[in-house]
């Protein structure tokens, strides 16, 4: 026999709503959220700002500057910059949140395997997590680029095993706190398994805390997957993708600022409209009721 | 003390093992034969196979192999290079000091900044400053490391031709672009946890008793408020000279700077599997002896702590 004790549903007045609440009202959370939906809008719906194809090379109008016909300018085979610059930030945002997925999936499940079991089990995967917090993130990546070697797919898997570490041990910190709450144990006691334990009851109740970490790490996963493709090591030419383009445009640095200035323009304003959006969840999550379940029985 | 020093000691070793058996693993997680990922796609004989495996020490059962990398590297013999041949070791001793050179540089470049702005945002909380260094703060963190260098070559190297976008010494004008681009997003987050720290420390009562006892302000806040302020900033300042060196890897690819970064990515452009282990295994050793030192350092500086 096994008693449903999993979180109601979300309501109006619900802790999760009262946080989204919260966030949306704050300043920095609404300019970061209008600036990111742009963002998002105008690398997406690519098509419907420029008909100009992002690849296609036109060496009689390289390098020229900024016009009414090449808002960003021409690179140095004249492909135009606008263009790539719209659909470069297809790719440099789906890096970011594609990284920050593999690294929340695995550290999430490791955390929780962790924290729950306790045990061996708890001490071996904090020892591992302790080595690979060892190593600086951009070199733990670097080190993963070169056992599987350069390209987009590796580069976001790169990323995402360099994130493991932070969600292992917050996911972890959680599930010690939570598992000696009294509903846990009347979870267990009416014969609840493991497994739902911690997908129905902990997980729910560990997500606020890591909320925080998912959303600004959105930002650093952006950042690192730029830094990847700025050191040559993510997306191969001719793909637009911003750190790239920022590589490529180095070289140019001296006759053609707009190569440099716009790319780093996208990266920076994805993850700045992030960061702002993070710090408004981390004050929402600092100031609401962590523990959902507190007082309702 | 004593007894938190050998747990911490020993801690460390274990973390220390973990990094040998990873960057041991490297060459052997690599997909398909590690040989042939090196050889490339240029005509290979089998003899040539036969050599590389015999020069990489493959042909020995896992636990020999590991046990000789392992003995090796505490002798110092991180293996030869593929490409060049040229001993590991000697190649990361020649460019660690250049990138000491910048990680310090950068340091002082993100306390001095950061410092200030985070002092001056505690002491002016609520007022336009307080709001202005917070949104620099945000920008900063936001900011990519190799765009902000990018914007400092135009501005200082393009524009006003004042210092070089290729800088390979540690004089003064080679190492003041690098320094700034590594230090200027760290001076962000400096000046937060400066801010943070003094408002906490603004609060408590032994600030209202110094005050009311009639000191001067410049003292309260001078021999009180910043002397005890700045305690959790030593346990950052170790962090961050380790992430620096991890930073240092795109700003020194950037300005074309020697440096063990710069080392490690023309390894893995090159395949050079011996450069590459050697790299990462120097480089995190270092980051696990910063952060121990920190750690004792914290509990030693901490009588809370230290004479428990």
């Amino acid at each position: 026999m096994t008693a449903d004790l999993s979180p109601t549903p979300i309501q109006a007045n619900s802790p999760g709503m009262r946080l989204l609440k919260q966030v949306l009202r704050n300043r920095s959370a609404q300019i970061g959220g209008i600036l990111l939906i742009i963002l998002i809008f105008i690398s997406y719906a690519a098509p419907l700002f420029t008909d100009k194809d992002p690849n296609k090379t036109a060496p009689s109008v390289a390098l020229e500057p900024p016009s009414l016909q090449y808002p960003m300018g021409t690179d140095n085979i004249g492909r135009d910059n606008f263009a790539r610059f719209l659909y470069g930030g297809q790719l440099s945002l789906r890096v970011g949140l594609v990284g920050i997925t593999i690294g929340a999936l695995i550290g999430i499940t490791l955390g929780l395997t962790s924290g729950y079991f306790g045990g061996w089990l708890d001490s071996f995967i904090s020892w591992f997590t302790d080595v690979l917090m060892a190593f600086p993130d951009i070199l733990l990546a670097l080190a993963i680029i070169a056992i599987l070697g350069p390209g987009i797919t590796n580069a976001m898997l790169a990323i995402g095993i360099a994130f493991v570490p932070s969600f292992m041990r917050l996911t972890r910190s959680s599930v010690l706190a939570l598992r000696e709450m009294t509903y846990i144990e009347a979870a267990k006691a009416l014969g609840s398994s493991d497994a739902r334990i911690l997908v129905r009851h902990i997980l729910p109740n560990s997500i606020r805390t890591l909320l925080v970490l998912i959303t600004l790490g959105i930002g650093s996963s952006i950042l690192a997957g730029a830094a990847l493709n700025f050191l040559g090591l993510g997306a191969e030419p001719p793909t637009a993708e911003w750190g790239a383009m920022l590589n490529a445009g180095m070289k140019f640095v001296r006759q053609a600022w707009w190569l440099t200035v716009f790319p780093g323009l996208g990266i920076f304003l994805a993850v700045l409209s992030i960061n702002l959006i993070g710090d408004a969840v981390s004050d929402a999550v600092a100031g609401t009721n962590i523990m959902p379940n507190q007082g309702k029985k | 003390m004593f007894n938190y020093l050998i747990r911490r000691l020993f801690t460390s070793l274990l973390v220390l093992f973990g990094i040998s058996v990873l960057v041991f693993s490297v060459i052997h997680l690599v997909p398909g034969d590690v040989t042939m990922a090196i050889l490339g796609r240029q005509k290979v004989t089998e003899e040539k196979v036969a050599e590389l495996r015999e020069q990489l020490g493959l042909n020995d059962p896992l636990y020999v192999q590991y046990g000789r990398y392992v003995n090796n590297a505490v002798q110092g013999d991180l293996g030869k290079s593929i490409r060049t041949n040229q001993s590991v070791s000697e190649a990361i001793g020649e460019q660690l000091p250049s990138t000491f050179a910048l990680a310090i540089s950068a340091l002082l470049v993100a306390l001095t900044i950061g410092g200030i702005l985070g002092l001056f945002a505690a002491l002016r909380h609520g007022t336009w400053f307080d709001t202005l260094v917070m949104g620099i703060s945000v920008s900063g963190l936001s900011i990519p490391t190799f765009w902000m260098g990018l914007l400092l070559i135009l501005f200082f190297s393009v524009r006003l031709k004042m210092f070089p976008s290729i800088s390979n010494g540690s004089s003064f004008a080679d190492l003041f672009l690098p320094a700034l681009t590594l230090g200027l997003p760290e001076a962000a987050v400096v000046a937060r946890m400066v801010r943070a720290s003094m408002l906490d420390v603004l609060n408590k009562e032994y600030i209202v008793t110094a005050r009311s006892k009639g000191l001067p302000e410049r003292l309260v806040i001078t021999k009180h408020a910043l002397r005890n302020a700045l305690i959790p900033v030593v346990t950052f300042v170790g962090l961050q000279m380790a992430y620096l060196l991890g930073g240092a890897t795109i700003v020194e690819t950037m300005f074309a700077r020697q440096g063990i970064g710069r080392l490690a990515v023309q390894a893995i452009y090159n395949r050079d599997y011996p450069m590459v282990q050697g790299v990462v295994l120097v480089t995190a050793a270092i980051y696990v002896l910063i952060n121990t030192l920190t750690d004792i350092t914290y509990v030693w500086l901490n009588p809370k702590i230290r004479l428990k």
